[in-house]
Order: structure tokens, then C-alpha cells, then sequence
């Protein structure tokens, strides 16, 4: 049995590996830009500006501007980023605006790879001037150096040394700059000294076979990512900086107060029920619960909601007793202890049916064959025939078998439990776990998207590793061996 | 003298049928499937802003079938389709009994009928066929000659509006009146035209989005059943994998992405997240089924693999196929609502989930109990047809 959930537990590693691989793949790959507009990058914003600047540290902070799985920048070949300037000078004036900002953004995510093709590019004899205006600033974009932790609170003396060193280098390849009409005498004199500064620094460009497989691998989107997720950071979510760790655990408590009392309401409901319905099978009880039942089941909770708030809530017209929405009061630091309790409770009460009513339709049907399952076998004839009450003979000898199925199914409840219901707290207005991702999905915020799915995906592994351990604890007959 | 004797040929699925037509509620959920299928197809005929004829002094001209096909007119390409049917269905008919006649297997007639539907509904959605007509509105037409005194007559579909047309009198929500019997939403559009389309769009997505995932799921399944192994293995933890995934919150993500999201795109999201409840079912039946004596008689005649998968086994594991697809339908349109009720859906068809979400936005009765109730009757009518194949097909609770 130990081994059994040894050797589950780690295969639970590749499988998670492989489910944020795929996720991170689609994320990624998916089109459109993180952080949406907030981003500040949107399309069809005009390509300058320091708008345009924040939205480059905003990807170099992100490791945005990294390629997602591979890196092969360090073979960066001169026609690629040739074509990229070409794209980006737009010397026909006919390239549509996309393709201008597409190469604006790959020159700027080339970075410092990029330095040793553009150093060529700018020696080439028939650069038009245009052209050389553009190699000339995006060289002297991509040579700046970003300062090594610079939002670090302390930093040893060794990187406060190398920190001081980058900035110098950055004031003075600064100067290099020119302004966007100088003449062909200055362009030419600032090309010399880049020349210089580049016979000086060669070496950093310059890459050994282990250094290349090195980047190849670890220079991308998906190890930085990696890294921070061994240390159980899902990094901080896009739009407001928090880190996505802490957001959800200051929403979970408003998802629990939602499904931990829906779920044992809907155990307290659905196993009486399903038992009586099995005890008295085709009876007219049995076929009316399985009508209704089936009926609930069917019914859309979207729909359900949107009903009860229509008709019983102050924002509707009929009967205004509970609140249209929302997890307590505005109200609520005024109040007593007591009163704060009542409140929240009058608020999730019509949350709460619409989140009970469908799961216990499917879980009294789960208990009602689980019990009909047993109540023919022979050892509860022999109950009977001891002369037991029916009593006894249902609930300590029959339920006892009969509710395995239903007791395993609570560890795959586990992710409904923790994440809570999108659609219910979207209509309700709880802030819980469903209206952080529906938020975080409008906001296009990559990674607390990415950490919503990855912590669901962990719940529903540990989910079926728990049901299949009560299945065995709860039923010795079956071994794993 | 030897005796002949007379077997009656009872095949498996004989008897299935036998079983589910004693079960009278399940009929009329069979029935109701079938009338929605056959309401989808021909809502031009109920609900159109076309007349069939018009004649104004004297001059007759016939609109209808031209419009059928004007993507102004019904944008989605869904209707482009089902109009295609529409105007087929006849012919189809007539074919089916012709190719019967000439004793053709049933499946190959469907097959290729559904073959040339496909054709010519794609040949109709071309730009270069379907030239983008002027909206026309046939109705001030008829109306401004009638007001002139000229002599004019016209004949309309039942429900004089389709599901884009606005109408100006009502741009705020009206409720149900006996011009609009379903009231009209927060653009003047009629519910009831509205609702009647919606049916086309549930249906379709119903269908498309779990054929696609159980051709996925019924693939991997069989491979992963038939070759067990290393195959098996790959399958199995493909499957473990994508078990995982949080279906809904993936397919909202996904749908959030796409920037011009149609009902194709919902299709595609919901086939390609959920095929592995289908996948596992279909790896068991397999592992089950190639131990028997048929497979190994295949196999000994030297059959190739394929067709030992699909024409061998493949019928014999149909059955739960078929309950776990019913089901499925169920529940794709369930998905494909409530991702329109959160905004996500396709926002220009007419989608239950879509209408529900601006009832919900206005808090307008006739708005939201119209598209409710007819998510709820389309959902457990598969849900009741489901679980009565699945009781016809126990042998336990055979009669």
C-alpha cells in the first residue's frame, strides 16, 4: 500500500511537468499580448514614447521578451535582424503598421544577442540613411545593459561593483548616440566608435558550446518560470504586482465559506435520500425523486441563479429579503460579531442553493445505486433473518457497503471545493476564487491565469490519489498489489 | 424430408430498440430531439423578415430563395448551412429512396449525402458565389406601396422577423406582446426569432463539438485498447495528463484569446479538452473485446489492423460510445451557454446563453425565462433519451 502511493506521488512529477508545459505552451503561443491594455503595449499605439519604454521593462521584467521553450538567439544570423531593421525602417513607407511594431518588438527582445549581427549591419558600405538612423538606435537600445537586481533591497558589494561598471558603460554608449538628422559625417563617426567599443567587448559576445546549451535551455520563458515554481512562487500577477500566491489565498476564504457548507449540505441531503429512494425502490417516493432529481440535474445554474435573484433578492421586484449580491454588507464594520455572521450567512443563502441543488441531483443517484448495489446480497438477508429492526439492518449493515462510492467521490470534490464555482460567484459578485479567474482571464493576466490552472491541476491529482486511498481504506477487499 | 427452419435475424441492436421503445418517456424525448432537429432546419420557413412573393402592381417577384444564401441576411455560416439543408432536403429524400431501391448500404447513402451537403453548403459560403447583397427591408417595401395606394400583396413567414433585424418601434426591451410573442431584447430584436435560431446554434454545436472529441477520443482509445504496450502506456499518461486540466477555466481562457471568436471556435475549445472520459471508456472496451475468439478469427484471416479496429470491434463497443455522446451533447451545450452567458461565446449568434446574459444585464422576465427553459428542455431531453439507451442496453434490466 506505501509503495503504491510512493510510486503515485512520483508520478505525479512528470505529470505535473508535462500539464504546465502544455498550459505554458498555450498561454504563450496563444495570440494577443499579456497584461491586455493595462500593458500599455496594445496595438495601434503609436511605436514611441515612454509608454513604449514601460512596456519593454514591463517584458524584461516578465521575462517576456524571452522565447518561449527554445532559445537559439545565439546564432542570430545578420539576414534575420537585417529584415527585422528593414521591416521596422519601413524605407518603402509600405509596411502595414503591424509588421512595423512585429519587428520593433523582436529587435527589442533580441537584446543584447542581437549585437554582434548589428555591428555588421551598421560596417555594410549601401545603408541608406534611413536604415543606418535605425541600426544606429536600436544598438544603442540593445548595448545597454540592465543593472544585475535592481530591485533588490541589498546587494553585496561584488554586484554593487559590477552594477556601477554597467552603468558607466551605459552613460558612455549614451553618448554615442546622434540625433535623427545628423549628416553622414557624424553617423560615420559615431559607427567608429561602436566599432571600438566593440573590439573592446567581443569577448561577451562570443559563446562556448556549454554556454550555448545553456542558453538554449535556460535563457526562455518556461525555465524562468520553472525556477521560481520549485520555490512554490508563481511570480506576481501582471496587473497590480501582487504576488499570485498571496492573491489566492486572500480569496480562498470566500470561495470555502461558499462550497465546504454546499458540499455537506448537499452529503446531508442526497444520502438519506438516495438510501430511502433504494429501500424503497419503484415505489411512487422512488419515481418522484428520481422525476425531480433528474429535473435538477438538467436545470442550468446560471439560470437558477438568475431566477432566485429575479424574484427574491431587493434588486428584483417581488419578494426583496436577500441581497442582490456580494459576500456581506458595506456596511458590515459597524456591526456586532453576531450581526457580521448573520449577514454573511443571508448572504450566500442563494449562492449556496444554487451551488447545493445540482450536485446532490448526481450524488443521491451515486448513493441510491450504491445502495441497491448491496441491499440483495446475502449478508443483509442474513441481517434480516437475525431479526434485526430494518433500522439497523439499513443504516449499520447496508449504508456501511453501500456508501463506498459516494465517500470516494469527496476526493475528487476537492478542486470544486478550493476553486469554487466561476459562474456562481461571476452572477453573486463574491470576490472568491471563480471571480479571480474570470478576472484575471478578462485582464489577460498571464501569470495568475498560469497559477490558477497549475494549483486546480495539483488539487485534482491529489483529488484522485485521496479517492483512490479511501477506496482502499474503506474497502479491504481492495489491494493494490 | 429435412426440416427448414425459419430464424427470425434479431441483431444486438434489435433488441436495444425493442427495450428503449417500451419506455414511453424516452420516446417522447426521441421525438422532441427530432422535432428540434427538423425546427432547426426549416426556421426560414417560420421565422423570416423575407416574404415568399411580393407583388406590387401586378409585378411578382420571389426574394425568398436568394436571400436564403445572403450572408448580410444570416451572417453566420452555421445558417448558411442548415439553409443549404433546407433547400436539399427534398432532393435528399428522393435520393435516399432511389439509392435504397438500388439496394445500397444505408451508411454509404448517408455518407455521401452528407458528402455533398457539406459541398455545396461550403460552395454557398464562398465570397465569390455569395455576393454580399444590400439589406433589403421587404417589409417598408410592401408597407410605403400599400401607403401610396398602389396595389400590393405580400406573403410572409409566420413570424415576420429574423433574428438580426431590429426593429426601430421597439429599441428598448418590450415585453411580450402579440406582435413580438416573446417580447424584444435591448436592440429591438425579437426573442422569439432570436430563440427559434438559437435552436440551430445549441443543435450544432451538440453535434459538431462531441463528434470531434469522439473521433480524438475514440482513436486514442482504440489504438491505446488494441496495441496495448508501449502504445497503451503513452495514451494512458496522454489521458492522465489532460485529465487534469481544469476543463472549464481552460475553454474560458482559450475563448477570452481568441479575438474573433465564432461558434466554430467554442466547437473546437469543447472537442479538444473533453475527449478523454470517451478515450478511457473506448481503451477498456478494446482491452475487453481483442481477447475474444472474433478478434482472434480476424486476425488468423490475416484482416489488416484497421479494419479489425473499426469494422470488427469498433460496432461491438458502440454502445456506451453512443450513451457517453448523448450525454456529451447534453453537456457541450451546457458549456457553450454558459460561456455566452459569461460574455464569451460567439457575441453575433444568436445563442440561448448570449439572450440569458442580457435578461440577466436588463432584468427582464420574458428574457430570461425563454432561453432558460429552453436550455433546460433541450439538456434533459439528451440527458432522458441518454440514460434510456443505457437502461435498454443492460442486459440486467432487460424485460
Amino acid at each position: 500500500m506505501l509503495a503504491y502511493i510512493a510510486k503515485r506521488i512520483l508520478w505525479m512529477f512528470p505529470t505535473f511537468f508535462a500539464i504546465s508545459l502544455i498550459i505554458f505552451l498555450i498561454l504563450n503561443l496563444a495570440p494577443g499580448k499579456p497584461g491586455g491594455t493595462l500593458a500599455g503595449g496594445g496595438e495601434g499605439q503609436e511605436a514611441s514614447g515612454s509608454n513604449r519604454e514601460s512596456y519593454r521593462i514591463f517584458k524584461s521584467q516578465f521575462n517576456l521578451d524571452k522565447p518561449v521553450l527554445f532559445n537559439t538567439r545565439y546564432a542570430l544570423s545578420d539576414r534575420e535582424v537585417e529584415k527585422c531593421l528593414r521591416n521596422f525602417a519601413n524605407e518603402s513607407g509600405k509596411t502595414p503598421m503591424k509588421e512595423v511594431i512585429k519587428a520593433q518588438e523582436l529587435l527589442e527582445d533580441y537584446g543584447q544577442y542581437s549585437i554582434p549581427a548589428l555591428i555588421r549591419i551598421v560596417n555594410k558600405e549601401d545603408l541608406s540613411s534611413k536604415m543606418m538612423r535605425v541600426t544606429l538606435e536600436t544598438l544603442l537600445q540593445n548595448a545597454q545593459r540592465y543593472p544585475i537586481n535592481a530591485y533588490a533591497g541589498r546587494l553585496d558589494e561584488k554586484t554593487k561593483q559590477l552594477n556601477d561598471e554597467i552603468d558607466l558603460e551605459n552613460n558612455e554608449l549614451r553618448s554615442y548616440a546622434c540625433s535623427p538628422d545628423a549628416s553622414k559625417e557624424v553617423q560615420a563617426e559615431a559607427v567608429s566608435k561602436w566599432n571600438a567599443w566593440y573590439e573592446r567587448t567581443k569577448g561577451r559576445f562570443e559563446y562556448s558550446p556549454l554556454q550555448k546549451i545553456s542558453i538554449f535551455f535556460c535563457d526562455t520563458r518556461f525555465f524562468k518560470y520553472w525556477e521560481n515554481l520549485i520555490k512554490f512562487d508563481f511570480g506576481v500577477s501582471h496587473i497590480d504586482k501582487q504576488p499570485v500566491m498571496g492573491k489566492i489565498l486572500s480569496k480562498l476564504q470566500y470561495s470555502l465559506c461558499l462550497s465546504v457548507p454546499s458540499v455537506i449540505l448537499a452529503y446531508i441531503i442526497s444520502v438519506p435520500l438516495g438510501v430511502f429512494s433504494a429501500v424503497k425502490q419503484n415505489t411512487l417516493f422512488d419515481r418522484a425523486c428520481a422525476v425531480v432529481l433528474f429535473m435538477l440535474y438538467s436545470l442550468p445554474s446560471f439560470f437558477v441563479a438568475t431566477i432566485l435573484l429575479y424574484f427574491f433578492s431587493q434588486g428584483g421586484d417581488y419578494v426583496k429579503i436577500f441581497p442582490t449580491g456580494g459576500f456581506q454588507d458595506p456596511n458590515s464594520e459597524y456591526m456586532t460579531v453576531l450581526q457580521q455572521i448573520a449577514d454573511v450567512l443571508w448572504h450566500l443563502v442563494l449562492p449556496l442553493i444554487c451551488m447545493t441543488y445540482g450536485s446532490f441531483a448526481s450524488l443521491s443517484r451515486y448513493a441510491r445505486t450504491g445502495m441497491l448495489d448491496v441491499i440483495r446480497s446475502d449478508y443483509v438477508r442474513t441481517a434480516r433473518a437475525k431479526g434485526l429492526s430494518e433500522f439497523t439492518v439499513v443504516v449499520k449493515h447496508a449504508m456501511r457497503n453501500g456508501m463506498i462510492p459516494i465517500i470516494t467521490l469527496l476526493g475528487t470534490l476537492l478542486p470544486v471545493i478550493i476553486g469554487g464555482s466561476v459562474i456562481i460567484e461571476y452572477i453573486f459578485g463574491i470576490p472568491g476564487m471563480g471571480q479571480l479567474s474570470i478576472t484575471s482571464i478578462y485582464n489577460r493576466d498571464y501569470n495568475m491565469i498560469m497559477g490558477i490552472q497549475l494549483i486546480s491541476a495539483i488539487l485534482v491529482l491529489i483529488g484522485i490519489l485521496i479517492s483512490d486511498i479511501m477506496y482502499a481504506i474503506v474497502d479491504p477487499r481492495i489491494s493494490f498489489k | 424430408m429435412e426440416e427448414k427452419k425459419e430464424y427470425k435475424k434479431i441483431s444486438y441492436w434489435t433488441v436495444v430498440w425493442s427495450q428503449f421503445s417500451k419506455n414511453t418517456i424516452a420516446l417522447w424525448g426521441l421525438g422532441a430531439i427530432i422535432l428540434l432537429l427538423l425546427q432547426a432546419i426549416y426556421v426560414p420557413l417560420i421565422a423570416l423578415d423575407v416574404p415568399f412573393y411580393y407583388s406590387i402592381d401586378g409585378k411578382t417577384e420571389y426574394p425568398f430563395l436568394m436571400e436564403l444564401f445572403n450572408q448580410n441576411r444570416f451572417e453566420n455560416s452555421i445558417d448558411i448551412f442548415f439553409n443549404t439543408f433546407m433547400i436539399l432536403s427534398p432532393l435528399f429524400l428522393i435520393s435516399f429512396f432511389v439509392m435504397r431501391k438500388m439496394k445500397i448500404a444505408v451508411s454509404k447513402i448517408l455518407i455521401s449525402l452528407c458528402v455533398v451537403l457539406f459541398a455545396v453548403s461550403f460552395f454557398m459560403s464562398m465570397d465569390s458565389v455569395n455576393t454580399k447583397k444590400m439589406y433589403v427591408n421587404y417589409k417598408e417595401i410592401v408597407a410605403s406601396a400599400i401607403k401610396d395606394g398602389r396595389q400590393a400583396d405580400a406573403l410572409f413567414p409566420v413570424i415576420q422577423y429574423s433574428y438580426r433585424e431590429m426593429d426601430s418601434t421597439a429599441q428598448n426591451p418590450q415585453p411580450p406582446s402579440s406582435l413580438h410573442l416573446l417580447g424584444t431584447d435591448a436592440e429591438g430584436r425579437d426573442v422569439f426569432a432570436r430563440m427559434l435560431y438559437g435552436t440551430r446554434i445549441s443543435m450544432t454545436i451538440g453535434v459538431v463539438a462531441v463528434s470531434i472529441y469522439m473521433l480524438i477520443g475514440i482513436i486514442l482509445g482504440a489504438v491505446a485498447g488494441y496495441f496495448g504496450g508501449s502504445a497503451d502506456l503513452w495514451i494512458s499518461r496522454i489521458i492522465e495528463v489532460v485529465i487534469c486540466f481544469p476543463t472549464f477555466f481552460l475553454i474560458l481562457t482559450l475563448a477570452a484569446f481568441i479575438e474573433k471568436r465564432t461558434v466554430f471556435h467554442v466547437m473546437i475549445l469543447i472537442g479538444i479538452v473533453s475527449w478523454t472520459g470517451v478515450a478511457r471508456l473506448v481503451r477498456g472496451e478494446f482491452l475487453r473485446q481483442r481477447g475474444m475468439d472474433y478478434v482472434q478469427a480476424a486476425i488468423a484471416l490475416g484482416i489488416s489492423r484497421v479494419k479489425i479496429i473499426f469494422s470488427h470491434i469498433l460496432p461491438n463497443a458502440m454502445g456506451p460510445i453512443l450513451v457517453s455522446a448523448t450525454f456529451g451533447v447534453a453537456s457541450a451545450i451546457l458549456t457553450e451557454s454558459s460561456l455566452s452567458f459569461l460574455g464569451l461565446g460567439d457575441t453575433t449568434a444568436p445563442s440561448w446563453g448570449g439572450i440569458l446574459n442580457i435578461g440577466r444585464q436588463q432584468g427582464k422576465l420574458w428574457l430570461i425565462l425563454a432561453p432558460g427553459f429552453a436550455i433546460f428542455f433541450v439538456v434533459s431531453v439528451f440527458n432522458l433519451v441518454g440514460e434510456a439507451i443505457r437502461d435498454a442496453m443492460d442486459p440486467r434490466l432487460r424485460q
